[in-house]
Parts: structure tokens; C-alpha cells; sequence
């Protein structure tokens, strides 16, 4: 399906789905808020426990599910609650990233970042940044049909 | 007999030697391991006609040495057939068979230490369904007609009953089309080094061409399998000349060299690729034959791509094809074997090997070849 129904109009907002660690970057989210850091409504934020939890299936799931942007947030390596989940997160998300790459999907739509819980800013901003640019790649090419 | 040795050697049986491939020496071996309950059991191909065997495991010596020998069109696979049986087993192995042993290994579904795996010097296998259709249309014979085939300098030979020979360059073949299965031509492994004992007819010199085969010790089990058959008689072994071995370096380069090219040939850059995976697949039926053939996989009935695979949430491709191309980055062999079985003719070896080649040449990582573990599931990345 090369023309996507979907029309670009001015008023589309990104569906963007953030994983999120429990005990950084969703805390980072929170902070986010209590800072009064201005961010889109485009996150959909899941919480995971680790980002280590975070399986590649998940990721898949929510490009099937129409998704235009998948984020992997977690710890700063090193700060890991559980000692060596993020390294763990690394290790997936070459495979994970390879994979995306291969498939044809723009690299903006999978995206890593370590946000610990004190960095609201760097969240508001990261989750500014990325909405930009999806608003200008559009609507994901694996996005079903009917879904907005 | 140590690691690194290499000999020439052939069968001290009349009718093996005659009849099986370059002087029945792999067979002899086989048989006097199981004779010298170096092994309980065997694996060999029994033949049903020149283009299908079926792979048997057995412990009876005469069934071996009345085995098929090598068969070109035959692309059977031998890593799943011994996985989780516990078995004490020798059996010879193609490069692929080799590495999905290997990754069976590690992957605990067998225990190489009571596996002697005797490498096979292989430039490739074909499609029994294919060369059916080659013989009929390239070479104007019918197939039943066929008594014995032989690669030589580069043709492929297919004798009839009549004693005709027919002979067509494997290049000529494979422009039109035919000739070997595609995850053969670009493959770069012709020698199996990873194996115990690697055998085969490249290196044989002088008279003894077509009569011996070449071996090359890769392990201290290949030097024990080895040894036995010599001291049971069963084996004659000399040492090969200089010339045998600077021939066998020779054929290997130019070999692997032709493979190197055919992947560069077939995996070109693409644009628009999500539309290219997604009419291969647009076929597939969810049979899961795919996973079921595959040497690598040891996840059994239930896994994560097919139990996280609904066809009625795959709305623009499908979970279970996602998950295997994930699990498959580091462990894709390059068989074959997914494409030869799969009942719509999805070419999914070269859909693998997209995913595949990009991350295992980044992480240097050659599955089954040697047992280093992989890299998905170490914690900590080795850069």
C-alpha cells in the first residue's frame, strides 16, 4: 500500500508509543509535568520495569497496532536498578534496530534514549523533538488501514 | 593422528571403495565406529531413487555400508534429526549440517562431545524437484532414465542406463536458472574446518583420483574416529603429496571467491524494501514449515512466533515472519532449507539473509562456526 489513505492534515498528531522504566524515564516523565515543561499529546506512555523488559515483540506489536514512533527509554548505563538491564536493552535493540532498518522503516521511528527521572526536560524535549519529526515523515508505512 | 594432519585415504572394502564416492572412505569410517562401539548409532541417507533418500538413524553395520554415498539432489538436513535424542552419534555433515549441529550445541539440544561430526567437502546441493524439471528441459532425458551423477571441472554430469554420458557447465545451468539451490551459490563455506574430520575429493592426485578421498583432521574426536577405522582395519590411509594440497587451497579459494560474488549478485541495495517484504510474503499460509526445518531454531512447538502470532492482528506483515527475522539476525545459517520447503515459494533464505548479513557482519559473529555464544544472549555487548 504505497498511498496511505490517511490524510496529512494540519491537525494529525503522531501516535507515539514510549516505554518507559519505572525507575527513570517514567519518572523523568513526571518530573516532566511537575517542571511545567511544555510537550505535544503524542506520547502514549507504557511503564516497564526495567527497559530490559522491553521485548522486541512489544515494539513490533505496537508498529502492527499502528504506531508512528516507537520509543526505548532507560537508565544511563551504569545506573541500572537492576544492575545490568540496560545493558541488556543495548544488546536487543541492535537486533531490534537491525531489523527496523532492514524492514524499510525510516530510522526516526525507533528511537533509544537514557533519561533518568531527574532529566524532565530532556524527556519534554526529546518527546518535542521526535514529534517533529514525524509530523514531517507522515504516518507510518506500517500503520493498518483505518486506524488515525 | 593429531589435530591439523591431513591424509589421503580410501576403503579396504572392494565394493564400498567401488561404489561409494571417492573410494567409500567416509562410509568405512562410519561403519567401523558403529563396529567399535565408538558410537551406538549412525546417521546415514537411504536411497529411494536418484533424486530422494531419506535420512536413517541406525545401528546396523551392514545398512551403512549399503548406504547411498553422495547424492547432489538430495538437500537433506541432519541437525534437527538428532536434536534432544541423547544420542551417541557419528554421521557425516555438509558445511550447513555442520554449523546446525553446532548451533544445536549451543543451544543444548545435543552434547558435541558424543557427536562425531565428519565434515563434508560440499559445492553445493540442488533441488530434487528442480533437477527433475533441468533434466527434462536442459539436458533432454527423462528422468527416470538417470543411472548416477557426477560434478567434474565445473559440469555436471548425469549418466543414463544406457552409459551415455551428458555433461553441461554448472554456469550455463544456473543462467537459466537451474543447477544449484540458490543458498548454495552464494554460500562461502567449502570445507567444513568447524567439523571433527573433514573429507572429500579435492587434494586427490595422480592415479588415485576418484578412488580416495582427502582428509584433514579439525579436532582431537576426528583424530580418535580416525585412528579406530585404521585400526580396524576397515581404512587404508598414506600421506598426500604437496601438489594434492596446494591443489585442494586452490579449488577452496576460487570456490569460496565465486560464492563471495553471487552474494554480492543477489543482495543488492534496495529502496522501497517494506513493499519488497511485504509481497514476499504476502503469500504465506502460516504453515510454520519454515520453523519446523529450520537447524538453528530449538524452541520446539511452542514459541514466541507462533504464539504471538494472530493472523487476524497481522495487519500489514506478519508477528511470526518479525520475530523470525529478529531471532534469526545471529543465527541464520543460510541453508537453505526454509525456501526449499515452503509450499507457496516464498524465497525466505534470501529474506533471512537481508536481516542476517548487516548485523552478523557488524557483531563479527559467524554462527556455527566456531562456539563462541550468541551474541543476543550474552549481558554484557564485547566491543
Amino acid at each position: 500500500m504505497s498511498g496511505v489513505a490517511i490524510a496529512k492534515t494540519d491537525g494529525w498528531e503522531p501516535k507515539i508509543v514510549a516505554f518507559c522504566c519505572n525507575w527513570c524515564s517514567y519518572g523523568g516523565a513526571d518530573s516532566a509535568g511537575m517542571g511545567r515543561f511544555q510537550q505535544p499529546a503524542s506520547a502514549r506512555i507504557i511503564r516497564v520495569m526495567c527497559s530490559g523488559r522491553i521485548d522486541p515483540l512489544h515494539v513490533f506489536n505496537a508498529f502492527l497496532e499502528g504506531a508512528d514512533a516507537v520509543l526505548v527509554t532507560g537508565c544511563h548505563i551504569g545506573d541500572c536498578h537492576y544492575v545490568s538491564g540496560n545493558d541488556k536493552t543495548k544488546i536487543k535493540y541492535k537486533y531490534l534496530e537491525n531489523v527496523v532498518r532492514e524492514l524499510g522503516i525510516e530510522k526516526e521511528r525507533l528511537q533509544l534514549n537514557w533519561i533518568s527521572a531527574s532529566e524532565g526536560e530532556k524527556f519534554a524535549n526529546f518527546i518535542r523533538d521526535v514529534t517533529a519529526q514525524i509530523k514531517k515523515l507522515g504516518p507510518s508505512p506500517l500503520k493498518p488501514e483505518g486506524v488515525v | 593422528m593429531q589435530k591439523g594432519e591431513m591424509y589421503v585415504g580410501w576403503s579396504t572394502k572392494d565394493d564400498v571403495r567401488k561404489r561409494g564416492g571417492s573410494g567409500g572412505l567416509v562410509t568405512s569410517m562410519l561403519a567401523a565406529a558403529l563396529d567399535k562401539k565408538l558410537v551406538d548409532a549412525v546417521v546415514v541417507l537411504k536411497k529411494i531413487n536418484e533424486f530422494e533418500a531419506v535420512p536413517i538413524i541406525t545401528s546396523d553395520i551392514n545398512e551403512v555400508l549399503n548406504s547411498a554415498g553422495s547424492l547432489h539432489s538430495v538437500p537433506s538436513h541432519f541437525a534437527k534429526l538428532i536434536a534432544n535424542r541423547n544420542l551417541k552419534v557419528a554421521l557425516p555433515a555438509k558445511g550447513c549440517d555442520v554449523r546446525g549441529i553446532i548451533e544445536q550445541g549451543k543451544r543444548n539440544a545435543i552434547n558435541m562431545e558424543n557427536t562425531f561430526i565428519v565434515g563434508l567437502n560440499c559445492g553445493g546441493s540442488m533441488h530434487p524437484v528442480v533437477t527433475r524439471e533441468m533434466l527434462e528441459v536442459m539436458y533432454k532425458i527423462k528422468p527416470e532414465d538417470v543411472h548416477g551423477e557426477e560434478i567434474e571441472k565445473g559440469k555436471l554430469i548425469f549418466k543414463t542406463k544406457d552409459g551415455k554420458e551428458n555433461a553441461i557447465t554448472i554456469d550455463e545451468l544456473e543462467e537459466k536458472g537451474y543447477g544449484r539451490r540458490e543458498s548454495c551459490r552464494y554460500c562461502t563455506i567449502k570445507i567444513p574446518t568447524n567439523s571433527d574430520i573433514a573429507c572429500g575429493n579435492w587434494g586427490v592426485t595422480g592415479d588415485l583420483v576418484g578412488k580416495a578421498t582427502f582428509v584433514e583432521i579439525n579436532s582431537e574426536k576426528g583424530a580418535r574416529l580416525l585412528q579406530n577405522a585404521v585400526d580396524a582395519g576397515y581404512i587404508q590411509v598414506q600421506k598426500p603429496d604437496e601438489k594434492g594440497v596446494a591443489m585442494r587451497t586452490k579449488i577452496k579459494g576460487v570456490m569460496e571467491g565465486l560464492g563471495q560474488k553471487w552474494k554480492d549478485k543477489i543482495f543488492v541495495p534496495m529502496d522501497n524494501r517494506l513493499e519488497y517484504f511485504r509481497k514476499e510474503l504476502e503469500h504465506c499460509i502460516d504453515c510454520g514449515a519454515c520453523k519446523a526445518v529450520c537447524p538453528t531454531c530449538s524452541c520446539g512447538d511452542v514459541s514466541k512466533c507462533t504464539e504471538y502470532h494472530f493472523r487476524s492482528d497481522a495487519y500489514k506483515m506478519s508477528m511470526y515472519h518479525l520475530v523470525r527475522f529478529l531471532h534469526l539476525g545471529d543465527a541464520c545459517i543460510g541453508c537453505g532449507q526454509c525456501s526449499d520447503v515452503c509450499p507457496v515459494d516464498i524465497p525466505l533464505t534470501r529474506l533471512y539473509r537481508r536481516f542476517a548479513n548487516p548485523i552478523q557482519l557488524e557483531l563479527k559473529y559467524e554462527p556455527g562456526m566456531d562456539t563462541r555464544k550468541p551474541p543476543y544472549f550474552e549481558v554484557k555487548l564485547n566491543e
